[in-house]
């Protein structure tokens, strides 16, 4: 552990004072000569704090690591994203990170890639190839842990409303340990389950909630699994003068939302998040490693980490940046990395 | 004649009459809906989009439409909070700045079309998809928080004012303690005033005027195109207000393409032509419509509803709306005279 911050500090000094990214020098062909090594990342999303965050981790640790990044943004186009990968593929890339898109349209596509001898990864869109590694943040595991805080708070009997929007990936993952969570524990009820993604969605959200509040004055806990979701409730328990009679659990995280947390008297008390940033360099780092002939593994995840209200308080958390120095867990995820992958400064 | 006269009351008090039938329905059926409480959320709910409608109305009224209105209320919304929060203005400055930002992409749009004569939805469809891009270029697509790391490294220090919070999240005293908070008065205010504008003024005659017949509006001597770019900046600084509020109640600026309140705020607009039987664009059948939305949504959900028939019902809705509108008034002006 010391031995790995000695050597970030020492990459974090490197880059700090303009000098070129720390380039170990035993590193394995091609990263002999970073320079010459090109990849690209084909986006489906990029509008939101999370995918903006994500890719500024892939650019971080593309820096670190000196290679040359093309962003590839197909704007929720699922049809140009898959011809993105033939742009790629022409311009002769070494390696490709697609991130998020569709099974169906991304599948033979990335097959395409592959054939051409490129290294790909792909990130929250199953492309269904096992040359192809997976990187996940766990969904599951992000609901699991909020869900477990939310039983320590209250026991396991408790009445709820649950905010959920059905036929989206990640919240259908999160659906998953919330219906487990029902089923083993008899004395948690869900009083109400509503939800929608209106835009702006916290301010519809916040419509709702106030109805559901109103309809069923027994909810003490609100499982939010989603921040944009959680801070809609929150609106809606403040406007309805129930903050110190409920909690909110949710997932995800931003400065935004650690704001949220710590308002005096909020109900909003954890959140379970994974680093977009983090996913965004560890996706680099297993790409790094196929392009020098290791193995990252077929599934590599990324652990989330619980952060509470009390936490933010206790160590005066007031950003994510605040949040990465005070939480090294949340900062930096072990996950897919090498000796002779440079890390990129704090 | 019973006949006629029945399809008259219809037309006439047909969708204030379900209006009714509705709020009964949800008071007998859920817990809580028939409460001041209710009524003041379910005001709260509609505040917003149905300040952005009554916008829409004044530009419909000139026949013409503003796709940017949805556009205009999220920039407004990330105008304010970057204001505040990176800038460091005041509440005041940042109100008085998203006001004239709304007024200035008015007149962009009214010179669009009145002098550059681009049709009224391809003009306003352009001026959204340039808001949408433009919020976020200050920014790079990040939404404004205390906190924020800014382009330079350092973290934005400034913070959302207590007067501008106010805004959004103030109840006043109203026969029950905090009661009705400010957006609703807000949007109640400018009903009235677009109310009185429109049907009681010279200006707002003459817009309806230009709106059946353009050329005959100006052949007897109206500025027309003067009071078509004023019915754009008045639908901008509506859509402003509605961002500001917006912002208020959110505490921070989420990027966010409003395609979702432009829709909502057009379709009460175009509910509100069916109310008394109006079949015209006009500010008190936009508030209802506006209301009508709000109380159908508000009571689905307190029913448990799922979030997909809630669209459904709002399509519907504007459909039976649509109905009332075109196809009971033409039977009307056929038979009836």
């Amino acid at each position: 552990m010391l031995r790995r911050n000695l050597l970030k500090l020492a990459g974090a000094a490197t880059l700090t004072f303009g000098a070129l990214p720390a380039m170990a020098q035993n590193a394995p062909a091609p990263f002999d000569n970073p320079g010459d090594v090109k990849i690209a990342l084909v986006r489906y999303l990029s509008t939101g704090d999370f995918f903006q965050s994500y890719l500024s981790g892939v650019e971080q640790q593309a820096a670190a690591l000196g290679v040359d990044l093309r962003v590839l943004d197909s704007r929720q186009d699922a049809a140009l994203q898959a011809d993105m990968v033939d742009q790629a593929i022409a311009l002769g890339v070494d390696g490709i990170i697609i991130q998020h898109g569709l099974t169906e349209s991304m599948k033979a596509a990335a097959q395409r890639a592959v054939d051409a001898g490129i290294k790909v990864v792909a990130f929250d869109v199953d492309v269904e190839n096992d040359a192809i590694p997976q990187i996940e943040q766990s969904d599951y595991m992000l609901a699991k842990l909020a869900l477990d805080q939310a039983i320590a708070d209250h026991g396991d009997d408790f009445t709820a409303g649950y905010v959920y929007v059905p036929g989206i990936a990640p919240l259908d993952r999160r659906d998953v340990a919330w219906k487990e969570v029902k089923a083993a524990n008899p004395g948690i009820t869900e009083a109400a389950q509503f939800g929608t993604l209106d835009n702006p969605i916290a301010n519809a959200v916040a419509n709702q909630a106030r109805s559901v509040l109103q309809a069923n004055p027994t909810i003490n806990v609100m499982i939010a699994p989603f921040d944009e979701f959680a801070k809609g409730v929150k609106i809606a328990v403040d406007e309805a003068g129930l903050s110190q009679d409920i909690d909110i659990y949710s997932a995800d995280v931003s400065t935004a939302d650690i704001a949220a947390m710590r308002e005096p008297d909020s109900a909003w008390v954890a959140t379970v998040a994974t680093n977009p940033a983090v996913v965004g360099e560890v996706s680099v780092r297993a790409l790094a490693l196929m392009l020098a002939g290791e193995d990252p593994g077929h599934n590599v995840v990324v652990p989330p980490t619980l952060i509470t209200q009390d936490f933010l308080n206790e160590n005066d958390v007031k950003n994510m940046g605040e949040l990465g120095s005070k939480m090294p867990q949340f900062q930096h995820a072990d996950v897919a990395t090498a000796d002779w992958i440079a890390l990129p400064a704090r | 004649m019973g006949n006629e006269r029945f399809l008259n009351f219809a037309i006439k008090y047909g969708f204030l009459i379900l209006l009714a039938g509705l709020v009964i329905f949800f008071s007998l059926s859920t817990n809580g809906f028939g409460s001041a409480r209710s009524a003041v959320f379910i005001l709260q709910s509609v505040a917003i989009t149905g300040i952005l409608a009554l916008g829409v109305t004044c530009t419909l009224v000139v026949d013409g439409f503003d796709l940017s209105i949805g556009s205009v209320a999220t920039s407004s919304l990330m105008l304010s909070a970057y204001a505040m929060v990176v800038l460091e203005l005041s509440a005041g400055s940042a109100i008085l700045l998203c006001l004239l930002m709304g007024a200035f992409v008015g007149l962009v749009n009214g010179l669009l079309i009145v002098k550059f004569k681009v049709p009224d939805l391809l003009a306003t469809l352009g001026m959204m998809f340039l808001l949408i891009g433009l919020q976020r270029i200050p920014t790079q697509g990040n939404s404004v928080a205390t906190g924020m790391a800014l382009p330079d490294g350092s973290t934005a220090e400034g913070t959302f004012s207590p007067a501008f919070l106010w805004l959004g999240r103030h109840r006043m005293d109203f026969f029950l303690e905090n009661l009705l908070p400010v957006p609703v008065v807000i949007f109640l205010l400018i009903a009235v005033g677009i109310w009185l504008f429109l049907g009681f003024t010279r200006q707002g005659r003459l817009m309806y005027a230009i709106g059946s017949n353009e050329r005959a509006a100006e052949l007897v001597g109206t500025p027309v195109n003067r009071y078509k770019i004023m019915a754009y900046m008045i639908s901008g600084v509506m859509a402003s207000i509605g961002g500001i509020l917006l912002a208020a109640r959110l505490g921070r600026g989420d990027i966010a393409s409003g395609t979702n309140l432009l829709l909502d705020s057009v379709a009460a607009a175009l509910i509100g032509f069916a109310v008394l039987g109006a079949a015209r664009p006009n500010a008190f059948g936009t508030a209802v419509g506006a209301l009508f939305v709000g109380i159908l949504l508000q009571g689905l959900t307190m029913m448990n509803a799922p979030y997909y028939t809630q669209d459904f019902v709002k399509g519907a809705v504007l459909v039976i709306a649509l109905v009332f509108t075109f196809y009971l008034s033409s039977r009307r002006s056929a038979g009836g005279k």
